[in-house]
């Protein structure tokens, strides 16, 4: 509750005259995975001198990102200087029509440069030690209950019915879930006892698996990560899921294709930089880097089939 | 006899089942846990209703309510500050404030001269310490002004 | 001694005379954001983490300057809540109870140097405390569920009736009232809105800044315009400013029992400081017991509520350093300032990067000092805010609550809200409505929803598993005696004392 009510560095971003400076909202209030993209982003935009100006990074917290969202299309539809952090989270929004009828096409998205994996965790005492312990154990009916970071239908609940759906369990509450608020609070309970496991990113996890006290049993990407070379996709284990929650942003929808494909570049330095790759490194995302057209297709696509599995499974109507 | 606390507890009451009544227009996903959207504002509202009942059957002293000109004052005071609410954006932060900040003077000490000083003072005072000690990026006049 | 040696570490980089005036500068930043209603330490980092940059500072630097402004803005928020009644921020609330009535008899600067010294041993206390629990006390976080986090907000509410006015049912009505706003936004569990109307400022919920500001600094506007003079909220006498060491000394074992209890409240992630300055405050109020006088301007009431909420913040970056947990609404700030600085804050961090761990607490150390130094000698020149004539000083809070609640999304709707909250808090001051509890409610309603909700989904609706754990039941125990405990006493203590808010 309290979290939400830092905007202050949101002060009213309407600047006196300023010369153009970018300014990049990010959708939330500070400390989540939109305020680290528009910071690191802002900050290495301007230090390898992309940007003439340091990058003013504005909180515009509300509805998921939904108000930021609105916001953009609504009033600051040809602001050329104008960038907002998006992820994963934005596209399943979207797909499932969560802010209040906008559509994806009324933005255009420029870029992602970097993937947080999922994963799905549990504590380092757990009896199941793979998908498949843990799918029987649903089967037979055990008591299985995640905690994730989203609402209950969000990306993190999709990671498990994804599971459950391969593993052939059709009843979306055979799986308990309850939604937190945020990764380190969900593996705090999975650690306590309370659920029997985390779905989550893996950048949410990476101290806890250092110090032993979780253990990862999937990562849902096509193959396993270099940093984490021990944790094995669920690929590997019969089970087609993949899920990244990818780094990037969008930008007004009515700005010029040459100012686009100029943020379209000025993102792919980012990219190259040694600074972003130490700040990948530290926060364990993963190499992930579209930008451009290739970018907006890629992104359009997954929105289509992220819309198709919650119709599946039953999250939307 | 008809105390404050009456009417008042009628009107928490009234307000209460309003509360309910919109709390049964949620919308609930059917991924719905075992409490639901619902269960819990309802809780409330029935806890606020006793609350009310209460009131109503047990009322406390009568207040003791200002005189109608001080209510005028009042009324005007709130007035002012929701004039002041719309006109910050399209108005610019130094114009609203010290018409504003004026109007609450006078209200407050009564006192004319004193009043536009203070209206004067406290919008050019408050837009410098916000602008320059603690950065915030406020917009001095309407935009397009100069 | 591993402590000692760790400590050098972290002085050996946060002490330098760079650091030194970062920390002064921080200091009195701090405290006079702190001292602006409806500017918390949460805005007043957040305003500044972006200077920190533009000023091209260094990590440890950086942390220096926003602890200290972080440090500053805790001890800033009494200083309105002595002088105006009117808190600064939310954890400064309770400190409004006992010394507004001290500042009303004459005694403000005795109230200031008294919290000032209270709030000095609460965060000093708790930095040590962190200092040496730290690593012990994140485990403490893993034994809190669901049930057990429902009957914690279950003990803060029933405790609550023991504070509440002399009219139970008005105090219930206010708590109902805070938790149905804290209802208002996006439902948690489903993603669905509530009570929104269709309306997307309502989205995320209503700040709580906004009623907090309303229900105080607006209101408190209004009170003052209809008594115009007679029976002045601001007729508080100034006196010559001495240290008062026989009340702090009086006060002393209060501070100590206060900062325990503040920093326990504020290692467990949820309200924070609040509950923590709330928590030490009711403790030490039935402590005292009916010769007490708390609620009427008494030293003790005072340096609970100051030594409470310091410690808690220092307790809340426990779980923050720790677990990762922010603990309250500034912990998440300075969360998202270590992130941008490229540490990510989580049960490793202890040991590889020492150096921020242990540079962070030498910087809340040398905060500290700072504060304590700067703060006494100061006092006269808080004083002084009071005989700013009211004609010049009221419009100008108001002024300067509309711009923080302006800030905080840039729209006219939040000061509709606040002022309709205005209003609101002004008719309930006439009737008897207490309004400390509408704002506990808003600021612990979410959670206790969100927990309750939780422990359903775990336990397929099985009521009984929300006492289900030793720590439950310990706390529903307290929660119950809380509850009960005023309505026997009551007869025998008469007309409990009044919350004067």
């Amino acid at each position: 509750m309290n979290i939400k009510t830092l905007g202050l560095s949101a002060v009213f971003v309407v600047t006196a005259g300023a010369v153009s400076a970018a300014e990049c909202i990010a959708p939330a209030n500070p400390g989540g995975g939109w305020d680290f993209t528009c910071r690191q982003i802002g900050k290495i935009l301007y230090d390898i001198g992309q940007v003439d100006s340091p990058v003013q990074v504005t909180n515009m917290a509300g509805g998921g990102g939904g108000l930021a969202y609105s916001t953009v299309v609504n009033e600051r539809n040809d602001d050329p200087d104008l960038i907002v952090a998006a992820s994963q989270a934005t596209a399943t929004r979207l797909a499932q029509n969560a802010f209040g009828g906008a559509t994806a096409d009324q933005v255009r998205f420029v870029g992602a440069i970097g993937a947080d994996p999922g994963v799905i965790v549990v504590a380092a005492d757990s009896p199941y030690n793979n998908l498949d312990d843990l799918m029987n154990a649903v089967k037979a009916g055990e008591d299985i209950s995640f905690a994730g970071g989203s609402a209950a239908g969000g990306f993190d609940h999709l990671k498990v019915l994804m599971l459950a759906k391969e593993a052939g369990i059709d009843d979306v509450r055979a799986i308990k879930y309850i939604g937190v608020d945020g990764g380190a609070d969900a593996i705090t309970q999975t650690i306590g006892g309370f659920t029997t496991g985390m779905t989550g990113d893996i950048s949410e996890i990476v101290g806890f698996i250092e110090t032993g006290e979780v253990k990862a049993i999937a990562i849902l990407t096509d193959e396993r990560v270099d940093s984490f070379p021990d944790i094995p996709t669920a690929q590997e284990q019969g089970y087609d899921v993949t899920a990244v929650n990818w780094r990037g942003l969008y930008v007004p929808k009515g700005i010029s294709d040459e100012r686009f494909q100029e943020w379209a570049d000025k993102l792919q330095a980012v990219a190259d930089s040694d600074e972003w790759k130490a700040a990948m490194e530290a926060n364990g995302l993963a190499p992930f880097t579209r930008v451009g057209d290739d970018f907006q297709n890629w992104v359009d696509g997954v929105i289509a089939d992220t819309e198709e599995l919650s119709r599946e499974i039953g999250v939307i109507q | 006899m008809l105390r404050t606390d009456r009417i008042f507890g009628v009107v928490v009451i009234l307000a209460a089942l309003a509360y309910i009544a919109s709390a049964f227009q949620i919308r609930t996903s059917f991924l719905s846990d075992p409490m639901g959207s619902k269960s819990f504002p309802i809780l409330l509202g029935v806890i606020a209703i006793l609350c009310g009942a209460i009131m109503v059957l047990k009322p406390d002293d009568e207040v003791e309510w200002p005189s109608a000109g001080a209510f005028l004052k009042i009324a005007f005071a709130t007035v002012t500050m929701i004039g002041y609410a719309y006109s910050l954006k399209p108005l610019g932060f130094l114009l609203p404030t010290a018409v504003a900040a004026g109007i609450l003077s006078y209200l407050i000490a009564g006192r004319a001269l004193f009043a536009v000083l203070a209206g004067l003072g406290l919008s050019a005072g408050l837009f410098l310490v916000f602008k320059y000690a603690l950065g915030l990026g406020l917009v001095a006049f309407p935009k397009g002004l100069f | 001694m591993d402590i000692l040696s760790n400590l050098a570490l972290g002085f050996s980089i946060a002490l330098s005379p760079w650091t030194l005036m970062l920390a002064v500068i921080g200091c009195f930043l701090g405290t006079i954001i702190g001292a602006l209603p409806g500017l918390g330490p949460s805005n007043g980092v957040a305003i500044l983490i972006p200077l920190t940059f533009s000023l091209g500072l260094d990590a440890t630097s950086a942390l220096v300057l926003l602890t200290s402004v972080y440090y500053g803005a805790m001890y800033g928020g009494r200083i309105s809540s002595i002088l105006l009644n009117i808190p600064g921020d939310e954890p400064a609330l309770m400190t409004t109870l006992d010394g507004y009535p001290m500042a009303k008899a004459g005694r403000a600067g005795d109230a200031l140097v008294i919290s000032g010294v209270a709030s000095f041993v609460g965060a000093f206390l708790a930095t040590i405390g962190l200092m040496l629990l730290a690593p012990l006390l994140s485990r403490v976080a893993y034994q809190f569920g669901p049930a057990e986090y429902f009957a914690l907000y279950m003990l803060a509410f029933c405790t609550l009736g023991g504070l509440a006015s002399q009219n139970q049912a008005k105090a219930a009505f206010a708590a109902a009232l805070g938790l149905a706003i804290a209802t208002i936004g996006l439902d948690n569990q489903t993603g669905m809105p509530r009570f929104t109307f269709g309306n997307l400022h309502l989205m995320d919920g209503v700040d709580f800044l906004v009623p907090l500001v309303g229900l105080f600094a607006v209101s408190e506007v209004l009170i003052y315009i209809e008594n115009q003079g007679k029976s002045s909220s601001l007729g508080v006498k100034l006196e010559k400013v001495t240290i008062p060491f026989r009340d702090i000394g009086a006060s002393f074992g209060t501070m100590i029992r206060a900062s325990f209890t503040g920093f326990v409240a504020g290692v467990l992630p949820g309200a924070g400081a609040s509950l923590g300055s709330f928590l030490a405050y009711m403790t030490e109020k039935s402590f005292a017991g009916k010769n007490g006088g708390f609620g009427t301007g008494v030293p003790r009431g005072i340096a609970a509520p100051e030594a409470g909420n310091n410690a808690a913040a220092g307790g809340a970056l426990v779980p923050m350093l720790t677990l990762g947990v922010p603990g309250s609404g500034t912990t998440a700030v300075l969360l998202a300032l270590l992130m941008t600085l490229n540490i990510t804050p989580g049960p490793t961090l202890f040991t590889d990067r020492p150096e921020v761990v242990w540079g962070l607490i030498a910087a809340l150390l040398i905060a500290n000092v700072v504060l304590l130094i700067m703060n006494v000698p100061m006092v006269k020149l808080f004083v002084h805010i009071l005989s700013v004539p009211p004609g010049l000083l009221l419009p100008g809070v108001m002024m300067v609550s509309f711009v923080g609640i302006f800030s905080l999304t840039g729209s006219y709707f939040d000061l509709l809200l606040m002022t309709g909250f205005g209003v609101m808090g002004y008719l309930f001051r006439k009737i008897g409505v207490p309004t400390v509890p509408i704002i506990l409610g808003i600021l612990l309603g979410g959670h206790m929803e969100d927990a309750l909700r939780r422990a359903m989904i775990l336990s397929d609706g099985d009521v009984t598993y929300l006492w289900s754990s030793p720590i439950a039941i310990g706390l529903w125990a307290a929660a119950i005696i809380g509850f009960i405990a005023p309505m026997f006493l009551r007869p025998i203590l008469k007309r409990p004392d009044r919350v004067i808010d």
